[in-house]
């Protein structure tokens, strides 16, 4: 049963959103795969991915933005739901045995709608998704 | 057998398509991404990337992706309504289309609207993938 109440704070500017932190596995990009429809053999095949500039499998791009959707979610509840906006680059691409972590700050909050930064690191700090997060505030 | 998206022009419209996010469907999409947020808000409510998804993956039953397909960017613009067994109505095109160096990028539009005519999704997907089907090394 899911909690019918939201408990979401006012963030302003600066503000940093809660981070959201996973780890990939190949079984994660299986689940996802199957779920998707996007069977694309550079993230199920190992034996083709290694032939690929990546040397093995890497999650779908998609994915990981889900990281970032989540974090907004926890940040702004609803009003993500209801009108939000992303535009972002996948920069790098996340392996099986990654941590992964989504991180964003408030950048601008103006007439309704808050812009944040928003990206999403590795372990070892490389920049898998940077990009930009839009909520309307109603 | 789908054609590949390797094989459409800049301009290209695909069918559109009619589907339903079921309650399993939701459930599947967010044991698959770990959404630990969503399920703090009311039951009807859903990721909004899980709308992406649902629409991409009926993309790929008109055109598959080519083989080293790269997802290279992406836009989206949402504003769901929660009612999210309503019939949804997918229109996708190649919006865009380059070659350079090997690769080809692709630039895809996707739209959601309700079976009302209400926008509730649109946004950009930007691929990337050999011109020649082969993977760079």
């Amino acid at each position: 049963m899911r909690q019918q109440t939201e408990q979401v704070r006012t963030f302003g500017e600066n503000d940093s959103l809660p981070v959201v932190t996973k780890t990939i596995t190949q079984e994660k990009i299986n689940r996802y795969a199957d779920a998707s429809g996007d069977h694309n053999l550079l993230h199920l095949d190992p034996a083709f991915a290694a032939t690929t500039q990546f040397g093995g499998t890497i999650a779908h791009g998609i994915l990981v933005l889900a990281y970032v959707s989540e974090m907004m979610t926890t940040a702004f509840g609803e009003a993500w739901l209801k009108g939000g906006r992303l535009k972002i680059r996948f920069r790098g691409a996340a392996r099986p045995g990654d941590t992964v972590t989504a991180s964003g700050r408030v950048v601008r909050v103006e007439g309704g709608e808050t812009k944040c930064e928003v990206e999403c690191r590795n372990q070892t700090g490389d920049v898998l998704v940077s990009g930009d997060a839009e909520v309307a505030i109603r | 057998m789908t054609v590949s998206l390797a094989d459409l022009p800049k301009g290209h419209e695909f069918a559109e398509t009619r589907f339903k996010l079921t309650p399993e469907w939701v459930a599947e999409y967010v044991r698959a991404v770990e959404d630990k947020a969503i399920v703090s808000l009311p039951d009807r409510s859903y990721p909004p990337l899980a709308l992406a998804a649902c629409s991409f993956r009926a993309l790929l039953e008109q055109a598959s992706l080519p083989e080293g397909a790269i997802h290279v960017g992406q836009e989206i613009n949402f504003s769901l309504s929660g009612d999210r067994e309503s019939e949804l109505v997918a229109r996708a095109s190649i919006a865009s289309r380059g070659e350079r160096q090997g690769w080809v990028l692709m630039g895809i539009d996707l739209n959601v609207a309700s079976d009302t005519g209400k926008e509730i999704m649109s946004g950009r997907a930007t691929i990337t993938f050999p011109l020649n089907g082969e993977v760079a090394g």
